[in-house]
């Protein structure tokens, strides 16, 4: 076991909590000891709540002491993104618009995780409305990558991936409508889970494209995706779109090997154009993943661009539809950037939006065939490494322009096919920033997603590297 | 399908209710062109009794029109 309790894994100190081998309270103060180090330098936490924090790790330990233990997660400390109503609690959205907009109820998937007995650390930075793929914020700052504090962290999910990274938090929700859980994650060298669209209920999550908009969650490990999936899936009366059925056991997937499993190697797309490091530890992956049992097989993939510009369009029209109120009553309340991005909405017809949905189960269907025979089809997240936050600074540097586009080009797709992806840390650049890759699978089956991971992180140690703070 | 002008996009603007001035119709037209262009190949040719919730039914299913 760890010496520091900040440093375990979510499922070791949830384990280490119920068996009484570490109290809440030191779970708590470890974290927030981190946080009190690292975020003058990362800027990843929203809200520190110290005090109403550890008054609910001393009562998680006072009930566990009476034998009552609350579930999962008793006595867990956890802090989310900035975006998961929580009743009583101001939810800023990364805005100047909700700075201080109070919650007036619970989102589900964070009222299942609260149910299970975590404790509330604080509220974790993020892109303005989840809408940027880089980690800046124009009314709170950037969020800094912990490995290397001059580059990004990625985003929306900015303050969850830095904070996972560092330790200040074991795991953290995120949000992915197009790339905001992978991107960040791969980044910032953890692991996250983007489920199948109507896995989670997003009841009580902020909105940004009703047709794209995914919980999931960002830890160190596969394993800890898993036991955080286990307790958010399922259907939600609050949310129609969160789909009924019996759930897998995501536990015992991570528990399940790698052999009889066949993973699918993009000819085409995913391998194009990728910086050098992150072409390396494509092929260290699969290599890894072929030693440990795996069948790998070619596969060809439709047009991934046509998949790319779809989901674009989706997602422009629809934040601009949840937007308009205040496009018009409070421009100047968002960032510059957010508010072009937003504006692209408006140039959309809405043929050409419901045509994007009319195709939507067509491609589905042409993915699901092209990729019938394997359980998983592994690709990089993005085809660079963390930029700088001068060089991706929209607005202020020349290149920017050029590197957002190559930033998300590889998320795109999978929020438009509704599909689960997870992303694994897999390596690192010869400078030091981490690398991930892309597990993507079929709907509804992040079981296999997460079995793969979690044999990938038996053999392999990326997921357990923690950044210094020298 | 052709990816809309600045005219094009100021008069949708106006129209939806969130006027636009001409610099930023522009830089919009710039910046969304390449979806359009990108989605240019599927537009126009969809099967008649394709509709969206076709997508739920692929998702659950497996199975499409």
């Amino acid at each position: 076991m760890s010496a520091e309790p900040a440093l375990m894994s979510l499922t070791a100190i949830a384990k280490a909590i119920a068996e009484k081998k570490v109290s809440s309270r030191e779970a708590t103060q470890s974290c927030l000891d981190r946080i009190e180090q690292w975020q003058p330098r990362l800027n990843a936490f929203m809200a520190i709540e110290k005090e109403a924090a550890l008054q609910a790790a001393d009562e998680a330990d006072g009930a566990l002491a009476k034998g009552a233990s609350r579930g999962a997660l008793h006595g867990v400390p956890l802090a989310h993104k900035d975006m998961y109503y929580d009743v009583g609690k101001v939810v800023t959205c990364g805005s100047k618009i909700r700075r201080d907009f109070v919650a007036t109820t619970t989102s589900t998937a964070l009222r299942r995780l609260k149910d299970a007995g975590m404790v509330r650390l604080g509220s974790l930075q993020m892109a303005e409305f989840a809408y940027g793929p880089t980690g800046h914020n124009a009314h709170f700052g950037p969020v800094h990558n912990p490995w290397n504090v001059e580059h990004i962290t990625g985003g929306s999910s900015s303050g969850s991936a830095a904070a996972v990274a560092a330790r200040l938090t074991s795991a953290a929700l995120g949000s992915d409508t197009g790339g905001s859980v992978r991107m960040p994650a791969h980044f910032c060298g953890v692991t996250g889970l983007k489920t199948t669209v109507g896995r989670v209920s997003r009841a009580g999550a902020m909105p940004l494209s009703q047709s794209l908009d995914t919980v999931g969650p960002l830890a160190q490990s596969a394993q800890d995706c898993a036991l955080l999936l286990g307790l958010m899936a399922g259907a939600d009366c609050e949310d129609p779109t969160a789909v009924a059925g019996p759930l897998p056991d995501y536990m015992a997937a991570t528990r399940q090997p790698m052999k009889d499993t066949t993973v699918g190697v993009p000819s085409a797309f995913y391998v194009d154009d990728l910086d050098s490091d992150v072409a390396r530890v494509l092929d260290e992956t699969v290599a890894t993943l072929k030693r440990e049992g795996a069948r790998i097989v070619k596969v060809e993939l439709p047009d991934q661009r046509q998949l790319s510009s779809a989901s674009q369009l989706v997602l422009a029209v629809e934040a601009a539809a949840f937007h308009k109120r205040w496009m018009i009553e409070r421009p100047q309340d968002y960032g510059p950037q957010v508010l072009m991005r937003l504006q692209n909405g408006l140039a959309v017809p809405a043929i050409t939006y419901l045509e994007t949905m009319r195709w939507r189960g067509s491609a589905l269907s042409a993915h699901a065939a092209a990729t019938a025979g394997v359980d998983a089809v592994i690709a990089p997240v993005s085809p660079i490494p963390a930029p700088t936050i001068a060089e991706s600074d929209v607005g202020n540097a020349p290149e920017a322009d050029a590197v957002l586009p190559r930033i998300t080009r590889f998320a795109r797709p999978v929020n438009y096919l509704g599909v689960p992806a997870l992303s694994i840390p897999c390596g690192f650049t010869r400078s030091g920033l981490p690398i991930g890759m892309q597990l993507i699978g079929r709907s509804f089956d992040e079981a296999t997603l997460l079995r793969i991971g979690a044999a990938f992180q038996r053999v392999t140690d990326f997921h357990q590297r923690v950044p210094n703070f020298a | 399908m052709t990816r809309p002008g600045p005219r094009e996009i100021k008069a949708m603007a106006d129209v939806v209710g969130v006027p636009v001035s001409p610099e930023v119709a522009t830089r919009i037209a710039a910046s969304i062109g390449p979806a359009f262009e990108g989605f240019a190949p599927i537009a126009g040719t969809l099967p008649f009794d394709l509709e969206p919730s076709d997508f739920e039914l692929v998702q659950t299913a497996g199975s499409s029109k």
